[in-house]
Order: C-alpha cells, then structure tokens, then sequence
C-alpha cells in the first residue's frame, strides 16, 4: 500500500487504526507547519473540516456502509464556487466574495463525506503557468520550495505533492491541472470537455475550461474522476462518464501507443530521455508504438490564445462592482466606478488577456483571428480524431521543462505561454489526459509524462497511466518528505 | 419633394413562459425588487444557463404564425456590451443563425411586410436612477423576448401601427404572449429613411429606440419624417444615428456616444449547444397552432356569410372567437349569433381589454341554447332579445326567464283581436299614423307585443295593425 | 501585424479599463507581439470553417416549471452597496 492514498486512509477509517478527526487533525497541524513554506492554500477551514470529521467518525461508529471518498482530507482550487467560502480566483477582485451556492463538483463531494481542508492557491483567475500571477502570491514547489509550483493549479499541486491534502480538485483550460502536476511530482487529470459539471467553477475560457483531480496516484485520480464525473443539469454541455476504476489493470498487450513527433520539438533532454524511456515501458507491456506527425501542433498556441483569451473577455466582462467583488471607494458616475473597478481589482495578466481578447473578437479583426482561429481548432480536432483511428493512446510530454526558479523574468510577452505548448492541444480538442510522474532532471525536479486518449475514453488513459505507474513507481515518483503520509 | 416613407420594425416581444430562458425563477410582472432572482440571472460567477424548451417551441409557433421557415438547426451567441442592468456583460441572444426565418404579415391593404428573422434572447434588468443613486433591480433580468425584425417594407405611419397590431394579436392569438404594452412586452426600435417618390435606392436611415405605445411611435415617426424631409429639402444629409422619443417635447434626440461603443463583439455562446427543431416537432407544434385571425375572417365572411367588418369584431380577439364558436355550434344560422354578440353582449364589454378578456356572466352554451329556441320557432326574435339581456345581467340560462307558457307564436285570431284593441284604444296614434307619421305605429305595436306577452311576431303584428288600419279608414 | 495605441485604447474602451498613459507604449509593444504570434495560424487556416462546437450536442433543454428564486438577503449578500432591496450605486467622491 501506498502511504497517503484515498485507498490508505480508506483501509485506516473503515479498520477504526485512525479515526477521521484525528486523521483531518494531522493534515490541518500539517497545513499549520508548512503553509507559510509552500503557500498552497489561500483558505483553510478547520472549523468545517473537523465537523465533516466527526459526521464521518459517527457514520463509522453506527456501522453505515460509506463510498471511498467518505472522511478523505482535501482541497479545492479557489475558482470552484463553495457556498459561504471565499472565492477569490486568488484576485483582487473576488478577495471578499462569497458564494450563495454550492459548485456541483463540490455537492458531490460532500455528498460522499469528503473532508475539505480549504481552499487552493492558483494564478489569477487561473491565467497563467506559474501560480505566480495569484493575488495571494504563487505557490511554491515541495520539490524545491525556490522554485516554482506550476499553475494554474499550483496550489491543489503543491499541496498534494507536499502531503497537504490527500486529493485536491484544480481546473483545466490550457494544461493547468496536468503542468503543475508535472512539476510537483504528482498525478494531475483533465477529463474529456463535458466528462465534468463545470457548474460553480469560475469560468475562463468556457469551452476549454474543465475540472479534474490531482492525486498522490493514478488509481486515486481515477477514484476522483469517478465520484465527480455525472451529467448535471445545470450544465448543458456536461455528459458525464462511465466509471473507470473496474478497467484499471486491463492488459495493454496488443493496444497501439501514439506518438506525435511534433511533440518533442524543442523540450528538455532530460525530458526527452524520460518519455523515450516511458515508451519502452509500454514496449514491455505488450504496446506496439506507432509514429505520428501533426504539424498543426504548431498552431496550437496561438488558437488557444485566440480562443481562450476571447472567451475570458467575455467571462470577466460581469466583475463591474455592483452585485459582488470589489467596488473602487471613490467615483463620480457609474462607468467611472465600472472603469476604475476593472482596473484595479484585476491584475497585469489577466487585463492582457481582457485586451487581446477583446481585440480579436472586435470588428475588424474577428474574422483575422478569432474566425481563422475557431478554423484551425477544427483542423487540430480532425487530425487528433485521424490518430487515434490507428492508436489508442498517445504519449508526449507534459511540459517542455521541469519546474524552474521562483521570479524568473520573462523574456517576451509571449515566452511563458511555451510552458503550455504541450498541452494546449488537448483542451482545443476537448480530450482527456493525464500527467504520470516519469522520472526527474539532472537537478532532482519532477517530469511528467502526458497520455492522451479518445474523447470520453478516460477509461483508457487512466488504465494506460496506471499500468505505467505501476511498472515504475519506485523509480520514477518521490516522496517529499513534509506533510501527511498515513 | 414627395417622399416615400421606407420603413422597417424591429420587435421586441416578451414571451409568456412561467420561467425565465436560463434559470427556474419566475416570469411573474411585479414583485419586490430582486425577489425572481437566483445565482444564475444575476450571472454570479460559475453559472450556466439552461435553455427553456418552452421558448423554442413559443418562438417555433411564432415563426409558423408568421409564415416563416424554421431552421432545423440554430445556435445562441454572446452579444457583449457592458452596461449595468445587463449582469453578465453580455446578452445571450441569436446572431446569424436565427431560430425562424422569411416569413410575412398581410396587411388589409393586400401588401405583405416581410419578416426578415424572429430570434430568442433573454431581457436585461431594470435600472432606477433616484435618491442621487443608480437602483438596480434584476427581477426582469432573463426574462424570455422574442424579436421580430421585418424587412423595410412599410410604407406609411398607418402602415406601421396595422404591422404592430397584427403582430400583437397574432401573438395574443397562439398563446405565446400577453403583448401587454403599458407592462412593456412589447416594443418596437423604428427604423426609418426617406427617398424621392418612385425611386428605388434607400436613404439614410435613422432608428427610434424602444417605442412601446402606438400614440408614441405614431408622434415619434411624425416628428422623424418631417425632420428628414425638411433636411432633405434643405439639401443636407441625413446622419445614420440611434433615436430615442422625447414625449413631453415630442421630439427625437441623437443617443450619441452610445453609438461608438457599439462593437458587440458576437460569439457562439459556449455554455448552450446547438439547437435542433426536427420536422416532427414543428408538425406538432403547427397542430398545436389556433385558426389564425386572417384565415378566421376569411371563413366567417365565406362560410357563415357575415359581413368584413362582423367578422373583423369577431376575429379581433381569440376569446371573442372562440365564444362565437361554442355558441354558434349546432345552430342553423350562426349570423344570429354573431348579431347577438355584436349587438348586446359587445356592449356589456366596452374598452378594448374588456374585449380581449371578454369575462361574460354566461356562457357560450347559454347563448346557444336561447338561438337554438329561436331556431325551433318556439320564441320570437324579440323575445329572444329581451331574454338575452336578462340572462346577460343575472348571468342564468333562458329557462330561468321563459316558461313553456311563453312558447309559441299566437294564432292569427287571437293576433289581429290584439290589433284591433290596440287600434281602438289609441284613436290619436292611429290619426298621426294616417297623418305620415310612421312612428305612431309604434305605440300601436307595443300594445300588442305587451298584451302578447312577447309571443307575437313583431313583423306580423305590424302587417296586421297596418291592414287594420287602411280596413278602417 | 502591427497594434497601435489607438487599437489598444479602444480595446480598453470596450473592456471598461483604464490605462495608464506611462503603461501605454509598452502594453501596445507586448500586445503587437501577442497579435504577431497569434497571427501565424494565417498559415494554418481555412475560409470554410465547419467547426462550431466543441461539445456537439444538441437540445439540452430545461421544462418551464418555476423554481422557488433565492431569497433577497442572498441575492445582495456581496453587493457592496444596497438600499430598500436593490444594488445600488451611488456617486462618492
């Protein structure tokens, strides 16, 4: 058994070794020790956790049958709406505001007992790849606490991979569970777009954003993804997903690994090392290994900047000042109050993104951009769906890099958006995929590796990541030592 | 210069759903301020809308009223503009892929007035500007309109009220809204140009926001017509602007500023998917649609024989209609009907809402069995009539007035002995009778009618008294 | 392509920001490097655009059966101003 997994705690709560009070009691003290190290929460909420605590101690007390996620200790990303929580998208513009309702990820969650611990640290309204654009400050990486924990997500990442929290939920849009995961050494989740309800969660970019878990491993992500992946009403676009946990462990012999050249340009050595030698893992499975090339990859950034940034302008345009959030103190008329409260309720980056976004929607450019832009996307759509005719997986890597040193000063506009380039194309395509840790650079820092698979197939790509995982565990994954390990 | 006015109606209509396009909250006018309101209508973040299914198939019934195709497949799209009563900061509403499509209005003057599109999107909220401060009020925040865009083929101030009245009782008539102007649910932005008589280019055209009562628009696009023609005749340019109607000066005034701002920056809305309305759904949906007024009129003037302007009366309201209906059922001559209704009933309901809700003490059947007494020759027509107003005002069946006593005519005898007395007892009524004056007759007839106790036929009994009288003489 | 400061103006006219007039230059460089990089898909795309959406469904809809709205305290609770039940923005100078 793996210390510190949802299945660990499971088998401690259910054998009464540890009763959920006590085990909630020891992340919180964790929390305690080290949050002012890695600043993976923004919220903690003791109080609420250890009364969810001891709803579960008297469920197991009574003998009541609970589901695997009863008494789990977690977290949530700060985006993901919690009815009398803060929300802050770790903004300016949100740091007093408090939901009126539940996210429905969350609803399911505490349906099915989980314990949340508080509320995760994560880029301005998760615009960014660093954590570091968080009004809150960035989080900072388990691995090396100088060095940056990755983001949007960094927060839910960091506090996993530091033994903070057993799962944590982040969000998606260009890479922003799977990157941070990557860095921090843990298993981070995008689910296919519509697998998960994005009913409560901050939006974005609403046709890229999407929900998912990240976990300590594969087996807990797929128990996650599994608690939380139903069709909601409150979101049209929401599908659900069959379960996944039953196909863990399905032999892989026979099954055709992808794998797209254009995926490797330009990325680490050492990165490059430990995905070739990932694939070889697969070779030994059983896997035949089939090369790709699509060299719309290319493009990828740019339609997701497009796309994503038009999206968010529109997304951002409702924070005004007047139903919730921030509100300038002095002004002389309405768009002056509106004008000035935008302005200094919403950070650098994020205002960029407002900009570029309302820049290629408007007039005379919508059709230079944001039209040739939604074109591509249906290209880099077609090509994924050509692949995986003749495959059932792909594997890439997850970031082009490992994490790098906290502050580090961009060179152009555009520079840190290339920590995206591998991941961007999966949110275009609204595909699942997953970042397994695979091994570590010369300097000890986590590398991820990614596995993409066919829409609302996450039953494969987790299974794939699991078999993986389980053939490399020791070598490829590291226990940080700080945090909760039970 | 003689100028042809070119002018075409964008419309908006509020739909009556119970509940609002995206979200469960209330449609209901009225209510405290911000008390239909729920996380998703005043666009907290993290919400989705949900499509209301009712306003497709409302705006679907529409589009078929309206003889419009309807696209099997359309989409919603974020029209973004930032302003205060508009929560998201954008209006969820249709661009280029409208719901229904080329469809038309007939005019009693023959012509037809093109509708370009009718399209779905949700009302913004209310603003309050009081007490020095902006009140912001999102009960109405969601609530579900349909707007009707016509082409620009109406051609006078008389031509544009008819379209907005046709389109209203359309509306009114499939059940897809209450088009209650003084609450708002209907409103028209006018657009309006002026060219040389015979020529066959637009102008420049100008557009009055907002026009929400036929006196208005009427003052508004008389103001309008003659401010253009007076440039024009000037030799000066009309400028392409948004108008809105000052009513206390009865002007227009330029809304400026507003204009510049103006880059909706359209996109398909990512939280809703495409909408699909197959053949089967639009068949059930045009089965489900009442005979229209037009085709109504059309067939009380063929079928029934009654004149344009009856059956106009009738038509005008679905409930008129339908009662005429339901008390005509059955009856040979279904004109008597519709002179009872038009004759008495129409003038126990005098304004036009009196009309439209046409609240009667009785019901059709209670109509329908009184004509059908008629038709079975067992009571006159004046007895008919007198009756009626009694059941009208007590709100009872004609048995609750007329015994089987009262039924049946009088014989020929019995009659001309009633004529006789009558003559014999008014000797002055007869001389101003034989002296010219026809209206002496009258006091002869009542005597008789009176003395019949209503049984006597009001036609016969005056042939008798005049052959009576002519006898004598 | 290139941005100007007039683009980027009337960008943060739409958008209800203000810019400051010392940030200007700059944000026009970093946005003109942005729009640059964004442009290359000239390379990649196609004038008939077919794709439309990525969740290809269709017909979620929701029957009109009223749900009780939330109460009124809820609905203000994060307005920074009410008064007499609306959101209220008054002039503070």
């Amino acid at each position: 058994m793996i210390k510190g997994t949802i299945k660990t705690i499971n088998e401690l709560l259910s054998t009464k070794q540890l009763s959920c009070v006590e085990l909630t009691q020891q992340y919180l003290d964790a929390i305690a020790r080290h949050n002012d190290t890695l600043n993976a929460y923004v919220k903690v909420t003791p109080e609420l956790a250890l009364s969810s605590a001891k709803k579960i101690d008297e469920k197991i007390a009574a003998g009541i049958p609970l589901g695997p996620l009863a008494g789990v200790p977690m977290t949530l990303k700060d985006n993901i709406s919690t009815k009398g929580i803060e929300t802050t998208c770790c903004s300016k513009m949100l740091e007093n505001y408090v939901p009126i309702y539940d996210a429905t990820v969350w609803e399911l969650l505490q349906n099915q007992g989980a314990v949340l611990l508080g509320k995760t640290n994560m880029d301005e309204f998760a615009m960014g790849s660093t954590c570091e654009t968080s009004y809150f400050g960035g989080a900072k990486n388990p691995h090396n606490t100088g060095c940056v924990a990755g983001g949007s997500s960094g927060g839910g990442a960091s506090a996993v991979g530091g033994n903070l929290a057993a799962f944590a939920l982040g969000s998606d849009t260009g890479g922003s569970i799977r990157q941070p995961a990557s860095f921090c050494g843990v298993v981070g989740f995008k689910p296919t777009y519509g697998s998960v309800s994005r009913y409560g969660l901050i939006a974005f970019a609403s046709s890229f954003d999407q929900i998912g878990p990240i976990t300590t491993t594969v087996e807990d992500a797929a128990m996650v993804f599994d608690a939380i992946s139903l069709k909601d009403a409150h979101d049209s676009t929401s599908q659900g997903c069959d379960p996944t946990v039953p196909y863990l462990g399905d032999s892989l012999k026979g099954r055709t690994v992808g794998v797209i050249k254009e995926y490797f340009e330009g990325i680490g050595d050492d990165i490059n090392d430990a995905v070739h030698k990932a694939i070889q893992v697969y070779r030994s499975l059983g896997a035949e290994v089939k090369e790709f090339s699509m060299p719309e990859i290319h493009y990828g950034l740019p339609v997701y900047y497009i796309l994503a940034c038009a999206e968010a302008s529109s997304n951002l345009g409702r924070y005004d000042g007047i139903r919730y959030g921030y509100k300038v103190p002095h002004y002389n008329d309405i768009n002056e109050m509106i004008c000035r409260t935008r302005s200094e309720g919403f950070g650098e980056e994020v205002k960029h993104r407002i900009l570029l976004g309302t820049y290629v929607l408007s007039a005379g450019y919508y059709d230079a951009f944001y039209k040739k832009a939604q074109s591509v996307r249906g290209k880099i759509v077609a090509s994924f769906e050509e692949i995986f005719r003749s495959c059932d997986f792909i594997v890439a890597p997850t970031v082009p890099m490992t994490a790098f040193e906290s502050g580090h000063k961009q060179q152009s506009a555009t520079e840190n958006y290339l920590t995206d380039i591998c991941t961007v194309p999966v949110n275009i395509a609204g595909l699942p995929a997953i970042s397994v840790p695979c091994g570590f650079d010369k300097g000890g820092m986590p590398i991820g590796l990614q596995i993409i698979g066919q829409r609302f197939d996450e039953a494969t790509v987790l299974n794939a990541a699991y078999q993986y995982e389980a053939m490399t565990r020791e070598n490829a994954f590291k226990v940080v030592e700080m945090g909760v390990r039970p | 210069m003689n100028y042809e006015i070119v002018c075409g109606l964008e419309t908006h209509v509020e739909l009556s759903t119970k509940t609002k396009i995206f979200c469960g909250c209330t449609t209901e006018f009225g209510g405290e301020q911000n008390t239909h309101c729920c996380p998703v209508c005043i666009g907290l973040p993290g919400t989705l809308p949900i499509l209301n299914k009712q306003v497709v198939e409302f705006a679907v019934k529409a589009g078929l009223a309206t003889h419009c195709e309807i696209a099997p497949i359309s989409k919603m799209d974020r029209k973004n503009y930032c302003y205060p009563d508009l929560p998201k900061a954008y209006q969820i509403s249709q661009f280029d892929m409208p719901l229904c499509k080329n469809g038309y209005v007939k005019l009693d003057n023959g012509r037809k007035i093109r509708i370009n599109h009718i399209h779905i999107e949700e009302d913004a909220g209310k603003l309050v500007h009081q007490k020095g401060g902006t009140y912001v009020d999102y009960n109405r925040g969601g609530v579900p309109l349909i707007e009707i865009v016509s082409e620009p083929d109406i051609r006078s101030i008389e031509e544009a009220r008819e379209y907005m009245e046709k389109l209203q009782s359309i509306m009114r008539y499939i059940g897809v809204s209450d088009c209650r102007m003084q609450e708002g649910s209907v409103r028209s932005d006018v657009n309006i140009s002026l060219r040389p008589m015979g020529s066959e280019e637009y102008g420049t055209r100008t557009e009055i926001k907002n026009m929400n009562s036929y006196t208005f628009m009427e003052r508004a696009m008389r103001y309008e017509i003659e401010r253009q023609s007076d440039l024009l005749d000037s030799g000066k340019k009309v400028e392409q602007e948004t108008l809105r109607y000052i009513v206390e000066e009865d002007r227009t005034e330029s809304m400026r500023g507003k204009e510049d701002a103006n880059d909706y920056r359209y996109f398909r809305e990512p939280d809703l998917v495409t909408i699909s309305v197959d053949k089967e759904t639009v068949e059930r949906l045009a089965a489900e649609l009442p005979e229209l007024p037009d085709a109504k009129m059309e067939r009380y003037v063929s079928e029934i024989g009654l004149s344009e302007t009856d059956a106009a009366l009738l038509t005008k309201y679905r409930r008129i209609a339908e009662y005429f209906e339901a008390a005509s059922d059955g009856v040979q001559n279904k004109k008597t009907v519709a002179n009872c209704i038009i004759g008495q009933v129409f003038r126990r309901v005098e304004t036009e809402a009196e009309k439209e809700a046409f609240a009667i003490s009785i019901p059709p059947e209670y109509l329908r069995d009184l004509v059908l007494l008629l038709e079975s020759g067992k009571i006159k027509n004046n007895l008919m009539k007198s009756t009626l107003e009694k059941m009208l005002d007590e709100g009872k069946p004609y048995t609750a007035f007329i015994s089987e006593s009262d039924m049946g005519g009088i014989d020929e005898e019995t009659l001309k002995k009633l004529c006789s007395e009558s003559i014999a007892n008014s000797p002055n009524a007869v001389a101003d009778y034989l002296g010219g004056k026809e209206k002496a007759l009258k006091s002869l007839l009542g005597y008789v009618m009176k003395n019949s106790r209503g049984k006597a036929d009001a036609k016969e009994a005056e042939a008798c008294l005049k052959a009576l009288i002519q006898e004598n003489a | 392509m290139k941005v100007t400061n007039q683009d980027v103006l009337q960008m943060a006219r739409l958008s209800k920001l203000y810019i400051d007039e010392s940030e200007l230059d700059e944000l026009t460089e970093a946005m003109s490097q942005i729009i640059s990089f964004a442009d290359t898909i000239n390379a990649a795309a196609s004038d008939n655009c077919d794709f439309d959406n990525i969740n290809q469904l269709s017909n979620v809809l929701r029957e009109d059966t009223v749900i009780p709205s939330y109460p009124r305290e809820e609905i203000l609770s994060n307005a920074e101003s009410q008064d007499d039940g609306y959101f209220l923005v008054k002039k503070r100078s």
